[in-house]
């Protein structure tokens, strides 16, 4: 659980965007006991504040739940966690077309490209 | 309390070494005293009587016996009692700068010791005359020691000899640090302890004010020596002897007393409110 | 919470502080920031009265500093605070002797945490290790406030990593703690609350997390502006 935080974002958010990532990648399941805050402090190296700061933001968002006397959990609701999905998704997007507007290439190029490249991706990681 | 007797056993801990090497020296020197002083009378006896036959009677009469007196004359005898001397009065500042200088910062722990910083003071103060009171009290037992050595060197024809009682009466020099009677005793330490409470005061403006703190401090000392002798210079020169010599005592004992609360008083205050690091 | 309220302090005729004022409150990590030189140690020693102030107040938890506050605040600095010869057995036991709040769990848990070996001597340690027993001193206090006076200067890597592991466990949690550092790179991720301080005063006083959320700008880039102007 090590991350490497840029300096400019919140720290916090970034650690949400952490757990986000996990939680996608599958590498958190759903109703998955996660660290408590101290331990969570502790693993990444930041401010146990902050490591509050971001739960209670995770909550909020109800990425996690906390029962009374256990540790928090991972969210089961289907709707979150798949919102979640297509948050990160469309964010990964955004920046990809942000960065090749400015090559000004013909979109159906451009996805023809895509695939080949994903496709090449997959290849080499099976 | 509890706090002062921790730093009090504490800060002689410290000293304990120093303590020590006055105590074996003074004990070596002063003995090898004994040795030399008695061999060299019986070396001279010997050639005397022995070389040039002169009659014993006609030797004591011309040489006199050898007494203790001859050793505590010596410097084998005073030396070691002056190299203490200075070694306590070279103390009395090395008590304090020792928690500043060097790469050693003691002194931070010390002031952030949840005990009244006064105790500080207290603390180094009282082993200071702990030391003191242990080096005179060492060189009582010493003295009989050094007697029975002499003793068994010389014959007892040779000897005129002389209890610690007695010695010390006819020696001056050995009667400030070993006083005859209770007054006197409370006279010169006290006289001691009040002299080391002034120069603690002016060391701790030092070490607050730093080179002002040295010129403070100095007027400090000369201020606190005019007040003690005031009573004595009023009594000899204004009042022509006006005051008994134990109403002057008195005032003396007052005077003194009256400079030891100021002392501390000032300590007090530089301590929890000027002191720096 | 402490209090430093228009200190002043002067050092000869000239004046190191000019009127500081910032507040530092328990269960955070304030970090004093500035040049050397500039007065972060002058700070720290005026708070545990260690040096007097020419004008202001100190106040901790509304109270100035008195022989009671030693048992509720302590000050680790970046000196030997013990005698060399003495071994950290003898370091730790001095302190169980003077001190009510001295933990003496914590200060074995500390020793296992650092990697300390109770019966070396101070005088032996390198740096990296003093600064390891300095803390383990200060931390097994059980104190609500801790302050530090360049925890990290001149200490080797590992050490450092060491140290900063202190900050986000358990021996901080709920403490108010006041650091000072003249190199803030590599523990922006573990303070709350930073104080820039230049030439006497303090030119800004904010939370990073939230520089970084409301300006987007980490704590250096502040830094950046508030120095290069």
């Amino acid at each position: 659980m090590t991350v490497n935080f840029n300096n400019r974002d919140p720290v916090y958010l970034q650690i949400v965007r952490y757990f986000k990532e996990q939680i996608v990648n599958g590498v958190l399941e759903p109703g998955e006991e996660i660290p408590s805050r101290r331990e969570l402090a502790n693993r990444m190296k930041v401010n146990p504040n902050t490591a509050q700061r971001a739960y209670k933001e995770m909550e909020e968002q109800g990425l996690i739940y906390t029962e009374k006397n256990h540790p928090s959990k991972i969210t089961t609701d289907q709707q979150v966690l798949g919102n979640v999905r297509n948050e990160l998704l469309v964010e990964a997007v955004d920046m990809f077309v942000t960065s090749v507007r400015s090559i000004n290439v013909p979109v159906e190029e451009l996805l023809d490209l895509v695939k080949e490249k994903y496709k090449a991706n997959v290849d080499k990681e099976a | 309390m509890r706090n002062y007797l921790k730093l009090v056993n504490f800060e002689f801990n410290r000293v304990a070494k120093l303590f020590a090497v006055l105590l074996s020296f003074t004990f070596i020197v002063q003995v090898i005293g004994v040795i030399v002083q008695s061999k060299s009378y019986l070396n001279m006896a010997d050639k005397k009587i022995y070389e040039e036959f002169m009659p014993k009677a006609q030797f004591l009469e011309s040489f006199g016996h050898m007494s203790f007196f001859q050793i505590i004359r010596s410097v084998w005898f005073l030396g070691p009692i002056a190299i203490c001397i200075a070694g306590v009065g070279f103390y009395i500042f090395l008590i304090w700068y020792r928690d500043w200088l060097g790469k050693n910062t003691f002194i931070y722990r010390l002031l952030m010791l949840p005990t009244t910083r006064l105790n500080i003071f207290y603390a180094k103060i009282t082993t200071i005359l702990i030391m003191t009171f242990g080096l005179v009290a060492f060189q009582l037992i010493l003295l009989p020691v050094e007697i029975l050595f002499m003793k068994t060197m010389v014959p007892e024809e040779f000897r005129s000899d002389m209890g610690v009682g007695e010695l010390l009466t006819n020696m001056p020099e050995l009667s400030i640090i070993i006083p005859g009677s209770f007054v006197e005793l409370i006279l010169y330490y006290g006289t001691g302890l009040l002299v080391v409470s002034v120069i603690f005061t002016a060391i701790l403006m030092e070490r607050s004010f730093r080179w002002k703190g040295i010129f403070a401090g100095l007027v400090y000392i000369a201020i606190a020596s005019v007040i003690f002798i005031l009573p004595l210079l009023l009594q000899e020169f204004v009042l022509n002897g006006y005051f008994y010599p134990v109403e002057l005592l008195v005032l003396e004992i007052i005077t003194g007393l009256i400079i030891l609360a100021a002392s501390i008083w000032m300590s007090r205050f530089l301590l929890t409110k000027k002191i720096t690091v | 919470m402490i209090e430093v309220k228009a200190v002043e302090k002067k050092y000869g005729r000239k004046k190191i502080l000019k009127g500081v004022s910032f507040t530092a409150k328990k269960g955070e990590i304030t970090c004093l920031i500035g040049i050397n030189g500039v007065g972060k140690t002058t700070i720290l020693n005026a708070i545990m009265a260690l040096t007097p102030i020419n004008k202001g107040q100190i106040l901790i938890d509304g109270k100035t500093l008195d022989k009671h506050t030693f048992e509720k605040i302590t000050f680790i600095p970046d000196a030997i605070t013990m005698l060399p010869h003495m071994t950290i057995a003898e370091a730790m036991e001095f302190m169980d002797d003077f001190y009510h709040c001295w933990n003496q769990e914590r200060a074995t848990e500390l020793l296992g945490f650092f990697r300390l070996n109770q019966s070396d001597r101070i005088s032996s340690l390198s740096k990296g290790n003093t600064a390891k027993v300095n803390l383990l001193l200060g931390l097994a206090l059980d104190v609500d406030y801790v302050l530090m006076d360049e925890p990290f200067s001149g200490i080797d890597m590992f050490s450092r990593e060491d140290i900063a592991n202190v900050f986000t466990s358990h021996l901080i949690e709920n403490r108010g703690v006041i650091i000072t550092t003249h190199e803030v790179g590599d523990i922006e991720h573990l303070i709350d609350k930073v104080v820039l301080l230049d030439d006497g005063m303090v030119s800004k006083e904010f939370s990073a997390e939230e520089a970084r959320e409301i300006e987007g700008k980490s704590v250096i880039d502040v830094m950046r502006e508030v120095y290069q102007r």
